[in-house]
Parts: structure tokens; C-alpha cells; sequence
């Protein structure tokens, strides 16, 4: 279970999240959707201590992130797997250096040894890759779908109880686009993660989630099931539900500026 | 014209204050990083495997360079010392000026220089696209401390390089600066050997290769330290780079010019 509790956070002075409180159920898949810049990553980010609230705190399993000492700390990110937007994949190493990178220490310095290789290519097969074909690879040799579908495997490798995803489809083409909510949604089902979705994919969103939160303007300003998230008169939420509400808000935008 | 000048004065406090905020800030910071490295380091936690990868990257590659520095400056040291000394003073006394110059000054400081261009502008750039391109964060998420991964290796790699570094700068000037004397100024080599034996002390060489540990430890501390909290994409990377080389150069001028009160008398 994750408890986000009244977290605030500025960057130089600018507000970016003004006290939002959340609860994701163990087990359950929720998507952040919202205008960009609202402090959807980084209140992704604050799941796994990469950024520190100013006020508030994160609870993963009954557990703050932020007052755990460094050992407290590494457990919990070790319970949590990270999709970074651009995959974050590590430059000077190959596919197979980097996957093992989601395994403890020892196996990750071991990446050839068989029982790591055989995790590696567990992992890259439940993302659909060939590890035949990629595992000595360099990440520059990868194009983004694979890069991206390579972060998903590091991630998963060492099978974590949580997983958040940073816009996992953003910049991909639509084909690649629909693989990435597919896997998405074959790891929930297998894995049974808990999963964090931060994404622009309204329809990705509706197909994966059990519950979207809307954030805006630094707080929540929607939480409720895909269904309930449709039915929403709230322009706001509309604006996000259907293509022609979100041609209306974008030439209000227009005239205003 | 009074309230001109009031803001005037403002202004420069307030960038006096700023700055000097800044500074502290940063000494602060590098205080913290080094705690961190040292902890790393003497609770086991730093890769071995990495510390000699870092050593041939940082040190062995940069031998060349070295050999060519080190090399020039003792031509040049011998060179213009035989230019000054003709008809003044014994010739013999080039020995010793080659000798003093190379192992007290030139040899710590150009290899310390070469370092910096070779060694912690790439660590900077290095670490800083690392960081913007949230490599350090994805390192960071996978439940490993970035500051063992990444900075304790280069750091262990400075100290152990620069000080064998800057023997192979002083050995490699003494000859070439022996070399020289003899061409440019006939001076033999038994002569040139007892003129650096007149005034030899075997303190300078220690003294010497403390400059260089002093040196190994500041350079990458500094590149690690500044390439770790870059921002700003690839230009963030850019103003780092030159920040951090700007910043590592007047150490190394600072430091040299605090080492002969502290050490020398």
C-alpha cells in the first residue's frame, strides 16, 4: 500500500504540490493524469525518496520513506520498481549489464554467470524482446519502444511488490504505444504489483487502471474509477475524458493568451 | 543621485552576499560528498572491479599526456635557467634550479593541470549527463547509493594516479631537463647531477608527491561533486563542466600556494 499524506512541494519558491493525500491499495493500478508541469513525477518521484517533500510524508507499506534510515530506505526501493520516461537506461553498459542492474549486488556484478543470465532473459521475454538479439546490445543501438520495454524489464527483474511508471508511452508511436499498455497490463495480471501510472494516455489510463486521479494546480482535483472519471460533468475532468471538451479548453487557452 | 548610488551599493552587497552563500554552500557540499566517499569506502561497499577500471581510465590513459608535459617542462625549465646563467653564475647551478623547479612546482602542478583537462572535466560531463538524463535517479531507484557507485571509485582512482603521476612528470622533466642542459648549454650530465645533488633534499620529493595526493583527492572531488548536482539539460552539463574546471584550477592555484608556508619552512 502506498499513503501519500498531505505532501507539499516547491521548487524555487513556485508551488508544485500543495498538500495532496492519497491512498493506492496493495494491488491495485491507479493513473495520475493532469496538464503537464502539475507535479505528477514528482510526486512520483517521492514514492521512492528520489525527491523529499517540504511538508507531508509517504508511507510505503505502513513505512516513511522519508524518515527511514539509508538501509530502511534501500529496502523499500528495492520493493519498488521504477519505469523512467526516457528508460534511464545506463549508456556504458549493454542490455544485459542493465537489466542485471535490478538484481542485489551480487548478481548484478555476476551478469553472465547462468542463473543471472537466465533472470535477464526472463525478464526481457516478459517484455517481449528477444534477449538473443539485444543482450550485448548498447542502449544508443536500441530504438525507443525497445528502450523503454528494456527499463520495463530492469524494473521487473527483481520482482517487485510496486511499480510506478513515468509516462511509459510518451514519445512512442501509437503501435508501440498499445505494446506498452498491453505489457502493462499482462505484468499487473501476473505479478500482481501495485502499480503508479503517470501518463498523458487518457485511453492507456482508462484501459489500465483501476482508479485515475486528476492532479491540477498542485492538488487532487479528481479520484475515482475510469467510469466515474467518463461520467464526470467537471470541465476540468472532461477536458481530459473526451478529445472534443479538450478542443474546447485548448482555444479558451488560445484566447485568453 | 544618492538613492543611484544606495542601490548601486545594494546591488553589489547583495551579489557579494549571494556569492558568498554560494561558496559556502558549495564547501559545505563538498564536505558532505567527501564524508560519504570515506564512509563508502571503509564500510566496503565500493566495487574493487570499478576502482581499477577507474585507475586505467583516470590514470594509465593518462600517461601520455603526462610524459609530454612533464618532458617539456624540464626542456623548458633547462633551457631558460642556461639562458639566465650564462656567464652569471656556474653552470652546475642549473641542476639544481632544474631539479627544485620540476619536483617542487612544475611537475605537481601542469600534471595536476593536465588532470583536470583529461580527468575532471570528463568526470563532470560524465556524471552530469548521467544525472539530467535521470541515470542517476534510475541507479538511486535501484536501491544503490550513487555516491559509492559512481564518486568513491573515481576519488580512490585520483589519489592513487596523481601522486604516481606526478613521479613519472618529475622523472621524466629531471631527464629531459639533463638532456637539454647538455645541448643547449654543454652542461654533462655529472655536472648537471652535481649541482641537483648540492641542494637536494630528500623532504622535496615528499613534498612533491603530497602535492600531487592533495591534488588527487580535491580534482575528482570537485568533478564528482559538481557533475552530481547538475541540472538544466545539455547546456546544464556545459555550465557545469566549465564551473567545475574554473573551480578546480584556483584550488589547485590555492593549494599550491598554501603548501610552501605550511610545508617548506
Amino acid at each position: 500500500m502506498i499513503e501519500y499524506r498531505d505532501v507539499h512541494k516547491a521548487f524555487d519558491d513556485t508551488p508544485v504540490l500543495e498538500g495532496v493525500s492519497l491512498t493506492i491499495e496493495t494491488g491495485e493500478c491507479l493513473s495520475i493524469v493532469g496538464p503537464s508541469g502539475t507535479g505528477k513525477s514528482v510526486l512520483l518521484k517521492m514514492t521512492n525518496g528520489l525527491l523529499e517533500p517540504d511538508q507531508g510524508d509517504v508511507f510505503v507499506d505502513g513505512e516513511s520513506v522519508f524518515r527511514a534510515t539509508r538501509r530502511q530506505l534501500e529496502r523499500i526501493r528495492r520493493k519498488v520498481g521504477y519505469v523512467f520516461q526516457n528508460a534511464a537506461l545506463f549508456d556504458s553498459m549493454t542490455v544485459c549489464q542493465n537489466v542485471s542492474q535490478g538484481l542485489p549486488d551480487d548478481e548484478a556484478r555476476r551478469c553472465h554467470s547462468p542463473p543471472v543470465l537466465a533472470k535477464v532473459c526472463a525478464a526481457l521475454d516478459a517484455v517481449n524482446l528477444e534477449p538473443s538479439e539485444i543482450l550485448d546490445e548498447l542502449p544508443a543501438a536500441l530504438s525507443g519502444g525497445m528502450r523503454k520495454r528494456v527499463g520495463l524489464a530492469r524494473a521487473i527483474i527483481g520482482r517487485p511488490e510496486i511499480l510506478l511508471y513515468d509516462e511509459p508511452s510518451t514519445g512512442l508511436d501509437p503501435v508501440n504505444s498499445a505494446v506498452i499498455t498491453l505489457l502493462i497490463k499482462d505484468i499487473q495480471r501476473r505479478m500482481q504489483v501495485t502499480s503508479v501510472v503517470v501518463t498523458h494516455d487518457i485511453q492507456q489510463a482508462f484501459e489500465i487502471s483501476a482508479r485515475i486521479a486528476l492532479l491540477q494546480h498542485g492538488k487532487l482535483h479528481f479520484v475515482g474509477t475510469p467510469d466515474a472519471f467518463r461520467a464526470s460533468h467537471d470541465p476540468a475532468v472532461q477536458a481530459f475524458a473526451n478529445r472534443q471538451s479538450a478542443a474546447a479548453r485548448a482555444a479558451d487557452i488560445m484566447e485568453v493568451s | 543621485m544618492v538613492v543611484v548610488v544606495r542601490r548601486g551599493a545594494q546591488g553589489i552587497l547583495r551579489l557579494i552576499g549571494r556569492r558568498s552563500e554560494s561558496i559556502a554552500h558549495d564547501f559545505g557540499a563538498l564536505a558532505i560528498l567527501a564524508w560519504h566517499v570515506l564512509e563508502a569506502t571503509f564500510c566496503g561497499r565500493v566495487s574493487l572491479r570499478e576502482i581499477v577500471e577507474q585507475c586505467y581510465a583516470v590514470g594509465v590513459r593518462s600517461v601520455p599526456l603526462v610524459f609530454v608535459t612533464g618532458m617539456l617542462s624540464g626542456l623548458v625549465t633547462s633551457q631558460q635557467g642556461g639562458y639566465q646563467f650564462t656567464g652569471s653564475v656556474p653552470l652546475y647551478v642549473l641542476g639544481s634550479v632544474v631539479t627544485s623547479s620540476v619536483i617542487l612546482e612544475l611537475g605537481p602542478v601542469i600534471t595536476a593541470f593536465v588532470f583536470i583537462g583529461r580527468v575532471g572535466a570528463r568526470i563532470t560531463a560524465e556524471l552530469g549527463t548521467m544525472r539530467v538524463s535521470e541515470q542517476i535517479d534510475a541507479l538511486s531507484s535501484l536501491g544503490r547509493d550513487p555516491v559509492a557507485v559512481l564518486a568513491a571509485p573515481r576519488m580512490i582512482a585520483g589519489v592513487i594516479a596523481m601522486p604516481v603521476l606526478v613521479a613519472l612528470a618529475n622523472t621524466v622533466g629531471l631527464f629531459s631537463g639533463l638532456l637539454a642542459s647538455r645541448s643547449t648549454v654543454g652542461l654533462g650530465p655529472e655536472s648537471f647531477l652535481y649541482g641537483a645533488r648540492l641542494f637536494w633534499h630528500n623532504w622535496d620529493l615528499l613534498y612533491s608527491l603530497s602535492k600531487g595526493l592533495a591534488f588527487g583527492v580535491v580534482i575528482p572531488l570537485i568533478a564528482c561533486h559538481m557533475g552530481l548536482r547538475t541540472h538544466g539539460g545539455a547546456e546544464g552539463v556545459g555550465r557545469a563542466t566549465t564551473a567545475a574546471v574554473v573551480m578546480m584550477i584556483v584550488t589547485i592555484l590555492v593549494i599550491d600556494a598554501l603548501f610552501p608556508p605550511l610545508f617548506l619552512n
